[in-house]
């Protein structure tokens, strides 16, 4: 999920919903697990939510 | 000394902690109300309690002072409780008569304003402006403070013929009912963005800051890595500018604001509406807008003079017809009146039938 | 000493009867930097005719995607203090009652991490605190949550629900208004602190058709207590407003959108079929009619301000829905309109522009809501439908 986030560094502004959708299809595992996976990784600082007009998900500057 | 332990989503506390005995003890079982005068009303429950509620005009932006003062009022009156309104007044829940006019006499002494009880002007709902949007296009605090300088009466004591529901927005994202008013102003730009195009490259996304665009007057200009915008389709709305802080619609000389009339929320007697456009453009004339509180003050003497009682703003002037609205009004009827947004045709005239 | 600026402009705002947020904004200055920069720029803004603030980026507490809007001052240099000014939302308490032991705790910590500036309160109905820096926000978020409140909501996430005062203190609330809107907070605070949705969603709850929380202007979910049931007429209370002057004929009957009302200078008739539920009979002679029999709420979707699409008032989807705790129907919809929203949404798209993009008929299979003649005011007027194989097969 992290190495997602890295992907998208600079290019597209993720959304929480894509990533819950994008994993969840990816490693087959549900919607519920990625959405618990996300909240600790956020919960530990590794993710954090930014605003630009709508709220996503990446991660913070070094 | 170390902060205290941090919970996460335990929401807010009951509002049960928060009710007057009177109102735990008669909760859900009151059986009407008598307004008193322009600030103050009884509630009398089936077990005959009563509950007073004194209404006083707040500015909503607050300072702890004053958030103390009205603390310090409610314990000495009111055994603690206090509430806001809706519109950002405030009410102090007596439990006992007898402190009912030693409370409004310490509220007149301190002059606090009671009022905006029944058919007369409430508190104006309004938004940020200056003080702290990034979006605002006028100043929403001092329009307000102009506006009900100039109606203070009207909160007070004197009556119109139902309530008139003021608001004002500091940009056309109207944060506040402003699209559902009897008299609102909103705040206007009148001019093309401007587009700082290698800030464009690195802050926004293209995709979305073309959806942004309710008449699809954003484009792509790939050569830049950014956008352009079709003059001849913006209509200057600056929601681009929300998604994509580089394109500046800021404009001092040009943005001001409108007055839209006719609004209502209620469904008392006719459906809700939306507010309609009688005013197109008042430059911005800080710090007390002038001009906008004379012609509030038109609308509003012409709605007094002529409206039936109970009828609201917007169904004065639905019996009257627009085009009388406009003659009584003294209003210009200009190009802006008529619709050119994306649904516009439901307002065109599809009938022979209207007034000289 | 704190900081201090000459405001002529402003200064004309502190004279008048209503009160000055320019007073407010002084107090606060006496005793805060933080309060005496807004000051000093806002009396730039009043010079210059525009605003000097900056929206977005990465501000909040930890763990939480909502409840911290940044702001930062494009005039960083000139007043430091406000260089970030960020807004913290409280989540008001049910019909926005408090207790002075409350607001002076409050006032204390807002003094020591703050502006001392608010809002009671913000337009959704958040207790604002309006402007404070980033080091700040977690102190504030530990010493509100630790004394039992929490940061409401912003950002593309469920908004803090507010509602009116409802059966608290009014006789016309038909739904405990109050207990809903606790209960959906508290059912859905992961949807309020971790924004997952495509864009902001709001749930506005008023007793009855008067709607003094404006809900069918201003949510994505609107509730509007009603009832099925007669209009119970007191004929001594109705004799009684005559005598002191209403002229029932023409402020009453005459006022009836569905004409379902009489009165022959004794006897006031309502033909109970025919009414529209309005209220306004009932505003205007509240010590004379109530209503009785079952007692529930209208569910409207989608209104909304002007963009991008143009304003909307809420439309009707549940024409009657029995409101009682647990609530449960109530959560199973506003879930499947989630659902359904995030299925289809885009970013920025509101539920209600949604629906409007993809059509009723989607909406209301995937809720699983039948088609009734209460949720349009008429039926189209154009030959162009949709036939799916299934119904071609009736």
């Amino acid at each position: 999920m992290y190495e997602l986030g890295e992907k998208s560094t600079g290019k597209k502004k993720l959304k929480s919903s894509d990533i819950q959708k994008t994993i969840s299809a990816d490693l087959s595992i549900t919607r519920d697990d990625v959405k618990a996976a996300l909240k600790d990784l956020v919960d530990e600082g590794k993710l954090i939510y930014t605003y630009f007009g709508g709220s996503f998900v990446e991660i913070p500057p070094k | 000394m170390a902060a205290p332990q941090r919970r996460t989503d335990i929401g807010p506390p009951h509002y049960k902690e928060f009710l007057p005995p009177v109102i735990q003890k008669n909760y859900g079982d009151w059986k009407h109300h008598e307004v008193l005068s322009g600030g103050v009303m009884v509630h009398t429950a089936n077990s005959g309690d009563k509950i007073w509620s004194v209404r006083v005009a707040s500015p909503r932006l607050l300072s702890t002072d004053t958030i103390r003062d009205y603390a310090a009022m409610a314990e000495k009156y009111c055994g603690g409780y206090i509430r806001f309104t809706t519109r950002n007044n405030v009410e102090f829940l007596v439990s006992d008569e007898k402190n009912l006019e030693p409370l409004q006499k310490e509220l007149n002494s301190k002059k606090y304003m009671i009022g905006g009880i029944g058919p007369r002007i409430s508190n104006i709902v309004h938004t940020q402006g200056w003080i702290h949007c990034h979006s605002a296009a006028t100043d929403a605090s001092g329009l307000v403070k102009a506006l009900m300088d100039e109606f203070a009466d009207y909160f007070t004591t004197k009556e119109t013929p139902n309530k008139v529901r003021l608001a004002v927005a500091c940009c056309v994202n109207m944060c506040g009912a402003v699209h559902c008013s009897d008299i609102a102003v909103v705040a206007i730009h009148r001019k093309v963005p401007t587009i700082d195009h290698d800030k464009v490259k690195n802050m926004c996304e293209v995709p979305s800051t073309i959806g942004s665009c309710p008449t699809g007057a954003i484009s792509p200009e790939p050569s830049k890595k950014s956008v352009k915008i079709n003059a001849d389709k913006c209509m200057y709305c600056g929601n681009c500018f929300t998604v994509c802080p580089p394109i500046e619609i800021h404009d001092p000389e040009y943005d001001g604001v409108a007055i839209v009339v006719g609004g209502k929320v209620g469904n008392l007697r006719s459906n809700p509406k939306f507010s309609k456009l009688a005013v197109p453009f008042i430059k911005n004339n800080p710090p007390r807008w002038p001009e906008v509180t004379a012609a509030v003050k038109k609308i509003l003497d012409a709605y007094i003079a002529g409206a039936e009682k109970h009828e609201r703003v917007g169904e004065w002037i639905e019996r009257i017809s627009w085009e009388k609205f406009f003659k009584v009004t003294g209003l210009p009827f200009t190009f802006q009146h008529i619709d050119d947004f994306v649904i516009a045709r439901e307002t065109f005239r599809t009938a022979a039938t209207f007034k000289w | 000493m704190p900081k201090k600026y000459e405001t002529p402009l402003l200064d004309e705002l502190e004279k008048g009867p209503f009160p000055s947020f320019v007073t407010e904004i002084k107090k606060a200055a006496a005793k805060s930097d933080m309060a005496a920069d807004e000051l000093g720029q806002l009396e730039k803004s009043y010079r210059d005719k525009r605003g000097y603030w900056k929206h977005g980026g990465i501000v909040g507490v930890r763990g939480y995607g909502s409840g911290v809007i940044g702001r930062y001052s494009s005039l960083a240099d000139q007043f430091p203090d406000v260089a970030n000014f960020h807004t913290v939302r409280i989540n008001c308490t049910s019909g926005f009652f408090y207790t002075s032991e409350f607001l002076k705790e409050m006032c204390d910590i807002w003094d020591k991490y703050g502006s001392g500036l608010t809002n009671l309160h913000g337009s959704t109905g958040d207790l604002v605190l309006l402007g404070t820096n980033t080091e700040n926000l977690e102190p504030i978020f530990a010493e509100f949550s630790s004394r039992g409140w929490d940061l409401g909501g912003s950002g593309s996430a469920l908004r803090t629900p507010s509602c009116c005062v409802g059966p608290a203190r009014c006789e016309w609330s038909n739904i405990n208004t109050l207990d809903i809107t606790y209960n959906v907070t508290q059912e859905f605070q992961d949807e309020m602190h971790r924004p997952a949705f495509p864009y902001k969603f709001k749930i506005k709850t008023a007793g009855c058709a008067v709607d003094c929380i404006a809900s069918i202007a201003r949510a994505d979910l609107s509730i509007i207590g009603t009832w099925k049931g007669k209009i119970a007429v007191d004929q001594g209370e109705a004799a009684n407003y005559a005598k002191k002057g209403m002229k029932i004929q023409e402020e009453i009957v005459n006022k009836c959108p569905s004409k379902c009302m009489s009165y022959d200078g004794k006897e006031l008739k309502i033909n109970d079929d025919d009414c529209v539920r309005c209220m306004h009979c009932i505003a205007k002679m509240t010590k004379a009619l109530k209503p009785t029999g079952e007692k529930g709420a209208t569910i409207l979707m989608g209104s909304k301000a002007p963009f991008v699409i143009g304003a909307t008032l809420s439309w009707v989807i549940v024409p009657f829905m029995k409101l009682e705790e647990p609530y449960d129907e109530l959560k199973d919809l506003i879930r499947k309109m989630w659902e359904f929203w995030d299925e289809y949404g885009k970013n920025r798209e509101r539920i209600g522009e949604l629906v409007i993009r993809k059509g009723m008929r989607e909406f209301l299979e995937f809720i699983g809501i039948d088609p009734v003649p209460q949720q349009v005011k008429e039926p189209r007027r154009d030959p162009f439908f949709f036939w799916t194989e299934a119904d071609l097969q009736k």
